[in-house]
């Protein structure tokens, strides 16, 4: 059995990226906030494959970070999603190709994630999500998503092979 | 920037029309929703302790130099802390003995000899939003969803799910959190609420005819379908703010028991009486 197909190979980065999140990453705090992998994860699927990449990646992402915590279930298929798809959207979007841009892309991209994240879910009822933490969270992820993008570029590369892009490859 | 073809706004669509359903759907811990966290949270329980134990000095140094907390004060603190307990420990263990005296004169059980179930604090949250915890003890230890959280010094939250070897618990400090409060020494009660603020939370629903004071200590209330026992200890009132059109007072509880770097807690295995 092989592994050349980019559901699979999607799928197991998916997962680890689960497993890496809630053993290690999780672990590893600033100011109360860790990075967030499975998001780093669906903005580079989607600056890597496109927008629907970028929201069926994100949906999977956002589906098993609500198995792990205890936030309404379904909150972060969509905030994750629509992440995804933002990254696209800003990759698509910028004409030159630097590694600034690719780290701006990576930050504003998950920055929009956890504030739909945070207001979605203080629409549904959830009390905890919009207060003061909220901008340290906005900061602490978007800082850490933009170093964090460019292995995980890589790894979205390895999944999605034929999807290979001269603007891609020069960075 | 390219527009997006219409199988590609069909996906969008369908995933997001999937993720609201999922929302709407879901009852928050109950239904498919949580069997599914349940069986994710003992897959991933084993991986969590393997990496735990591994990561563990990395995670210690990480920790002292990012936490907001200075090491060198607190145990100053604390040393300290340990020479004035040890000259209460007498003191209350005569308190004590004549509390649980009273509480049986008057029927109520002491909350000492609630059964409990020790656990160690595996790690906070895994995203970043959500004043949780999780625990090295599920099911398989007896835990069930509801649960009082305590650790020596008082209340510290609520069990609000479960899998077979872990339960994730959601601390007093939530925005989500409520309990409901008597004062001793008064006949005024209470709901707590937390505020995302880790040394207080709030109370109100007082009735501003009761005399409550700034120093006056809070405790669980027991009352009504309150899935905790009574008199457990919550904090001390900082504040108290009177609503005269209302009838009503308000009140700020600093807490008794730190929900900051908690290492070990315990589960009341308390059921509210049928």
């Amino acid at each position: 059995m092989t592994f050349e197909n980019p559901i699979i190979r999607y799928g197991i980065l998916i997962v680890t990226a689960a497993l890496l999140q809630y053993a290690v990453i999780s672990q590893f705090r600033i100011l109360g906030v860790s990075a967030d992998l499975l998001l780093v994860l669906a903005v580079a699927a989607g600056m890597r494959g496109g927008p629907d990449t970028g929201a069926i990646v994100g949906f999977f992402c956002g589906l098993l970070l609500d198995c792990l915590t205890v936030t309404p279930f379904g909150l972060g298929a969509l905030a994750y999603l629509l992440a995804g798809v933002c990254g696209a959207g800003l990759e698509r979007a910028t004409v030159h190709s630097a590694r600034w841009l690719t780290m701006t892309v990576a930050a504003l991209s998950s920055m929009a994630g956890i504030l739909a994240f945070a207001i979605v879910g203080a629409i549904v009822g959830d009390g905890d999500l919009v207060n003061g933490h909220l901008v340290t969270v906005l900061l602490i992820v978007a800082l850490t998503s933009s170093v964090l993008v460019f292995p995980v570029l890589a790894a979205c590369r390895w999944a999605d092979p034929d999807e290979d892009r001269i603007r891609a490859a020069t960075r | 920037m390219a527009k997006p073809s219409g199988r590609t706004r069909l996906t969008i669509i369908l995933l997001v029309v999937t993720a609201l359903a999922l929302l709407t759907v879901d009852g928050r811990g109950s239904g498919p929703a949580a069997t599914v966290r349940n069986a994710i949270g003992s897959v991933f329980a084993p991986i969590g302790d393997v990496a735990g134990g591994i990561i563990r000095p990395v995670r210690n140094v990480w920790n002292g130099a990012f936490s907001d907390t200075n090491y060198e004060k607190e145990n100053e603190e604390l040393r300290q802390e340990v020479e004035k307990l040890q000259g209460e420990v007498i003191a209350n263990e005569v308190a004590k003995s004549q509390l649980q005296q009273l509480l049986e004169l008057v029927g109520i059980p002491f909350v000492g000899e609630i059964p409990r179930v020790h656990a160690g604090v595996v790690s906070g949250s895994v995203g970043n939003f959500g004043n949780t915890i999780e625990i090295d003890r599920g099911a398989n230890s007896g835990i069930k969803r509801d649960q009082p959280v305590i650790t020596g010094k008082g209340l510290v939250g609520r069990v609000i799910e479960v899998s077979d070897s872990r339960a994730k618990v959601m601390l007093i400090t939530s925005n989500n959190f409520n309990v409901g409060f008597s004062v001793v020494g008064t006949s005024a009660v209470g709901v707590a609420k937390g505020q995302g603020n880790n040394e207080t939370i709030n109370g109100s629903n007082l009735d501003s005819r009761q005399k409550v004071q700034v120093g006056q200590i809070a405790v669980t209330s027991g009352l009504g379908d309150s899935v905790y026992p009574p008199n457990l200890p919550i904090g001390t009132i900082t504040e108290v703010r009177n609503n005269a059109a209302m009838l009503e007072s308000m009140v700020t509880i600093r807490l008794f028991a730190s929900t900051t770097d908690l290492t070990y807690v315990d589960v009341l295995q308390w059921e509210k009486p049928k």
